[in-house]
């Protein structure tokens, strides 16, 4: 798979989960600035197989509250916990990574995908042994925006 | 005949996402438990009635898969039901779940998925609320 087919693949099944699991309608937006991570929420995950890499997903934090409230159901958004809200991005970036790593590799491959973490801005950039520049999906929505990097070390 | 179900997810989340289904999906719940991974899953089987396990496989201290293996080497738990959710997407992974008699649902799921899977591992027919009653 090309560089430019796994970005596809990115952008579709990070569309696809966000609105089943999520029920939260995105946009890819390739043509804007990656999102200001300082204000945002962000999760990282490590993956090993027949390639090894990392995937990390920032959400902007004013979003988090409306899809942890539709994950949970919660009529008001606000009434999650900061807990809540993590294990929420947490979910959703296991989902989108189990999801994503078949697709560009194949349905007989075995991966064995980390538990997800909580990172600072600061460490969103780091792109452990990666030959390369990563794959990036910029979403808009309607009150906030994600990205997604995902590192692919050969 | 009211189900007893036990949900093994290390997201709290996910589990809140499973019982919200569960509640919509129509079958006959009657007690549900919660358990954080597959050690917890086991605990929660020695010390009450289970009808029907909903499993995740990637969990800490013990997967899903571990936990299957556990339950089918004791009698008294060999033969629940059980449905693992997860995001697995390997074939190999899958063909041994099925192998050990668990249902799968990939996630993201729908809850009618949810509904309609479990009517047909508990042989409750129908799938669907339309002309059931």
């Amino acid at each position: 798979m090309t560089a430019e087919q796994i970005k596809e693949t990115l952008y579709n099944v990070a569309g696809e989960v966000l609105e089943k699991l999520a029920f939260i309608f995105s946009f890819p937006e390739e043509e804007r600035e990656p999102m200001d991570y300082s204000d945002a929420v962000i999760a990282r995950v490590f993956f090993t197989g027949p390639f090894k890499g990392t995937l990390t997903m920032a959400v902007s934090a004013e979003v988090i509250p409306e899809i942890t409230g539709n994950m949970l159901g919660l009529e008001d958004n606000n009434d999650s916990t900061k807990e809540q809200q993590c294990d929420a991005l947490k979910e959703l970036i296991n989902v989108i990574c189990g999801n994503l790593l078949p697709v560009i590799a194949g349905k007989q491959t075995v991966f064995n995908v980390e538990a997800p973490g909580i990172i600072g801005a600061d460490d969103i950039a780091v792109s452990g042994n990666a030959p390369g520049p990563p794959a990036v999906a910029k979403l808009d929505m309607d009150d906030g925006q994600c990205d997604l990097v995902l590192y692919i070390e050969k | 005949m009211a189900i007893n179900v036990l949900i093994v997810d290390d997201s709290g989340v996910m589990r809140a996402m499973i019982l919200k289904s569960l509640n919509m999906s129509g079958l006959p719940l009657g007690e549900t438990h919660q358990a954080a991974n597959g050690q917890e899953g086991l605990d929660v089987l020695n010390q009450n009635w289970v009808d029907l396990v909903i499993a995740d496989i990637n969990m800490p201290v013990m997967n899903g898969e571990e936990m299957i293996e556990s339950m089918k080497q004791k009698p008294e738990t060999k033969d629940i039901p059980i449905v693992v959710i997860s995001t697995e997407g390997s074939e190999k992974r899958l063909e041994r779940l099925r192998q050990k008699g668990a249902a799968f649902i990939h996630k993201p799921f729908s809850p009618e998925l949810i509904r309609d899977t479990i009517r047909n591992l508990l042989g409750l027919g129908g799938s669907d609320d339309r002309g059931t009653d």
